[in-house]
């Protein structure tokens, strides 16, 4: 019913503005699609006052129904997915002003809309699975979507078939749980694992084999060689999906299964080693880009490494948490980003920017607002959920001084990295050609509610002795780990830690991209960091060279096979040709088919 | 004796041949005829070899049965072929199919 | 196998392969001649003198002519030549001829010795001994052949009548004669 609805009002906007949408003149298709997801987020929330809801198909495959549900984690993420979602479809109204797919970019992008709220409202992981191949399906069709241009279409080949091998991993371990337990509906595991005092053996493999899949669809190490790739595509896309909501879609999947992973110590240690590893390598890669988008990109795989640090570690509600305050200021850094190339006509590179405090005024606010939060300035949204993981990596049970360490310099680098973007863009003198004018209010509104956010966004959720309002409305959904309490003495003191770390970080940032002159080593690094240390390269030689070339192998034999079987075909035709004679009428083959019979019984005869 | 024998195998051979060769209604006509008259030696050696008169007679009536088979075909020849350009048998190719 | 058997053998042989391989049809019925006669003598030779006879007047005499007339009747002299449409039919007729010649002869190898009396039987086949055979056994055989005969004579004829065509008239003549043979009345 109300749930069905969520998906199903995107999904009608997709096939109408699909069908219909070329003849309608520009902006309908874009306050159609924008109301529609703007419906579907009032409906999450009258679903949430109403204490919920589900809606199911039972026996849909045998012993799996078909199920949605939302409880307080499904709520909570479609808040985001259609809220944030909503903004942008605003903002994306201005942006693809003038381009000849606007309508087509609208029915992509509600189609996105409704295959996130499928995932996310999933009760069963087949429903689930089909969410998640829809939003790959979404990516790929709109990081393409300039598809004239070949690097774009590659970069949605690249896309795709980067997830899918994380979805290979997602349907192994879907296999495993189903012949482990004989269903696979959330809450029917849910209750044989909690009820179950003997854990079945292949738990583990099923674990990992589901992280794989978030692997890929959250760009971790080592499938994170798509994300930056998909810049390639429109600028509200690169906000929505490959930022705010699909990306997160891995640590979703995470928490949801929850209560598989409070059982699996090593393998939750494992989540968390990558996901540092991961945000290592996001921090240090951003830190030599030139691209202004590029740079956020980056910045987005080490956020989502801090994210699956956090379920590593234990501390599923906190990587929630994250995923919100990281929606805000992430999706407002990239459409702040979109403004200024909207503003610069098309400009990507930050080497033709600066000065542009002047020229825009209020998109300036919005990047500064964006970069602050990302690094973690105190009592910036960023800077509560950032701290709250690295604290947790020494609360929870799956934790370790290790991983604090590593987080703590991590959160330095991208307070570092943070301030070059920022520095590069908005300050010193503008270094470009083109006449930069502010965007128009379609673009800065949206853009001031998601600075609000990135701001205020953090108050949600405070350490004690302070309120905290997440933890609890998500508890039901999620596995209870004990942590282990901290004084508060002890726990403030970690927060001054990393605040001024932050700033420390900050500073340092503004004095190195503006004033000092680069150190010669720090160049070296800048190359390779600008390269990804060279991470796509590796791949080709070791990965895709070789399987171009036994497909080329493949190919060749299949053409083989393709001249063999014509070959045969033809012998038909010439046994054909041949017996024709039979029908030709000629009296002398009939004659001669008569003295063959002659032969042949006086041969027999005369044998005989 | 079985010499005349060997060469009624031939002539009957060579007539088959000219059977099968030959293009013209005609020609083939006149290869039937070397068979037939293949057939006639082989009966009269026999009738030898064996002193029984039959063979003889059964010749002389072939003879007789062959000068009839000559007026029907020869009749048919020239009733087929009359209105047509060409005698090639070839051409008669009506029961095609 | 005396001398006089060679010769004869050669002879048939040669004028039978020439009467299948001339491209000219009178030449190859002329070929055909010398075989019949060639026989005829053969025939002699073998104690069948009625036979031999009956070959020469009836065969080379009648049959050969009657070809003769046909090929003249259709201009047929130059038949054979042309375009063969069949040209693998040469080959393939070839090895059917030699297939059957050597099955007929490792046939007829089997065959037992000859009768020492078989001369004085056949009374040198004249028709002094056909006779008796002809109008006793046979008899029957002899007036069959003779209604076939007939029956080959008449449709000899028939099937080179000319056909009558009915002379088209004009239905409107028709009806005025019509009229006019209802006022005569």
């Amino acid at each position: 019913m109300l749930l069905l609805l969520i998906i199903l009002l995107p999904l009608l906007g997709f096939a109408y503005l699909g069908l219909f949408g070329k003849g309608l003149r520009e902006p309908l298709p874009g306050i159609i699609a924008s109301t529609l997801t703007g419906i579907s987020f009032l409906l999450v929330v009258a679903a949430l006052f109403a204490g919920g809801g589900s809606w199911e198909i039972k026996d849909w495959l045998p012993g799996i129904p078909f199920s949605l549900v939302l409880d307080h984690l499904s709520g909570y993420m479609g808040l985001v997915v259609t809220g944030i979602g909503f903004l942008i479809h605003v903002y994306a109204i201005g942006y693809m002003h003038g381009d000849e797919g606007f309508s087509r970019f609208f029915a992509y992008l509600n189609f996105f809309i409704a295959m996130m709220m499928t995932l996310v409202l999933a009760g069963s992981y087949p429903v689930m699975f089909i969410g998640w191949e829809g939003v790959g399906l979404a990516s790929f069709l709109l990081i393409g979507f300039w598809y004239t241009e070949k690097k774009n279409a590659d970069s949605a080949r690249k896309a795709f078939i980067t997830n899918r091998i994380g979805d290979l991993g997602f349907l192994l371990g879907m296999a495993l749980l189903y012949s482990s337990f004989g269903t696979l509906s959330i809450s029917g595991l849910r209750e044989a694992l909690e009820s179950s005092t003997v854990l079945p053996l292949s738990l583990g493999l099923a674990g990992f084999l589901l992280f794989v899949g978030a692997v890929g669809k959250s760009a971790q190490v080592p499938l994170m060689v798509w994300l930056p790739d998909a810049m390639a595509g429109p600028t509200p896309v690169s906000a929505l999906i490959h930022a705010a909501t699909m990306v997160t879609a891995g640590v979703y999947l995470i928490a949801r299964s929850s209560f598989l992973y409070a059982n699996l110590q090593d393998i939750s240690y494992f989540i968390a080693l990558i996901g540092i590893t991961t945000a290592a390598y996001g921090a240090l890669s951003a830190l030599g880009q030139w691209d202004i988008k590029k740079i956020i990109a980056y910045s987005t795989i080490s956020q989502l490494g801090y994210m699956f640090l956090a379920v590593g570690v234990g501390a599923y509600w906190i990587a929630l948490f994250h995923v919100m305050t990281h929606a805000f200021y992430k999706a407002l850094l990239f459409l702040a980003s979109g403004s200024v190339i909207h503003a610069l006509g098309g400009e990507q590179d930050v080497r033709k920017m600066g000065g542009l405090k002047k020229y825009l005024p209020r998109t300036h606010l919005h990047g500064l607002a964006g970069a602050l939060s990302l690094a973690g300035f105190p009592l910036l949204a960023g800077f509560w959920s950032k701290d709250a993981i690295i604290t947790a990596t020494l609360n929870y049970p799956f934790g370790g001084t290790g991983l604090y360490v590593a987080g703590l310099t991590v959160a330095f680098l991208t307070a570092i990295y943070a301030m070059r973007w920022y520095v590069l863009v908005f300050l010193g003198e503008y270094k470009g050609d083109a006449h930069p004018h502010e965007a128009p209010s379609v673009m800065t509104i949206p853009n001031d509610v998601l600075a609000l956010g990135a701001v205020f966004a953090g108050f949600l959720a405070l350490p004690k002795p302070f309120w905290n309002l997440i933890e609890p409305f998500l508890a039901p959904a999620l596995a209870h780990l004990e942590a282990h309490e901290m004084s508060l003495g002890m726990e403030w003191g970690l927060i001054t830690l990393s605040a001024v770390v932050a700033l420390t970080g900050l500073y340092l940032g503004y004095l190195a991209f503006t004033r000092w002159a680069l150190p010669k080593w720090y160049l070296t690094f800048q190359t390779w960091s600008e390269n990804a240390f060279y991470v796509d390269l590796v791949y080709n030689v070791l990965i895709v060279n070789p399987l171009k070339e036994l497909s080329e192998i493949w190919a060749l034999l299949d053409g083989l096979l393709d001249s063999g079987y014509l070959a045969l075909a033809g012998l038909g035709g010439w046994l054909g040709e041949k017996l024709a004679w039979l029908q030709a009428g000629y009296v002398r083959v009939y004659g001669a088919l008569m003295v063959l019979g002659l032969v042949i019984m006086l041969v027999w005869g005369v044998l005989r | 004796m079985s010499y005349y024998l060997l060469l009624s195998a031939l002539l009957f051979a060579i007539g088959l041949y000219g059977v099968l060769a030959r293009r013209t209604a005609i020609l083939i006509f006149m290869s039937i005829e070397l068979m037939l008259n293949s057939a006639n030696l082989a009966l009269v050696s026999f009738a030898r070899s064996s002193g029984n008169l039959e063979g003889q007679v059964m010749a002389l009536l072939v003879i007789a049965l062959a000068a009839a088979e000559v007026a029907v075909g020869l009749g048919i020849i020239v009733a087929v072929f009359r209105s047509r350009e060409s005698t090639s048998v070839d051409d008669l190719a009506e029961f095609r199919g | 196998m005396s001398a006089f058997d060679l010769l004869m053998g050669v002879l048939l042989i040669a004028s039978a392969l020439a009467a299948v391989t001339l491209k000219n049809a009178v030449h190859a019925g002329l070929a055909l001649v010398a075989n019949f006669l060639s026989l005829a003598v053969v025939y002699f030779a073998l104690e069948a003198q009625f036979l031999g006879w009956i070959q020469i007047i009836v065969y080379a005499g009648a049959v050969m002519v009657l070809f003769l007339f046909v090929i003249m009747l259709l201009f047929d002299a130059k038949a054979d030549v042309g375009l063969d449409r069949l040209p693998w039919m040469r080959p393939l007729a070839a090895a059917l001829a030699a297939a059957f010649f050597l099955a007929l002869a490792y046939a007829f190898s089997g065959v037992g010795p000859v009768n020492p009396l078989a001369d004085v039987k056949l009374g040198g086949g004249l028709p002094k001994a056909l006779g008796g055979l002809l109008y006793g056994n046979w008899l029957y055989t002899v007036l069959l052949v003779a209604a076939l005969l007939f029956a080959a004579t008449v449709a000899a004829v028939s099937l080179v009548q000319p056909q009558i065509r009915k002379a088209r008239v004009k239905p409107q003549v028709l009806e005025r004669d019509r009229e006019l043979e209802e006022v005569g009345k």
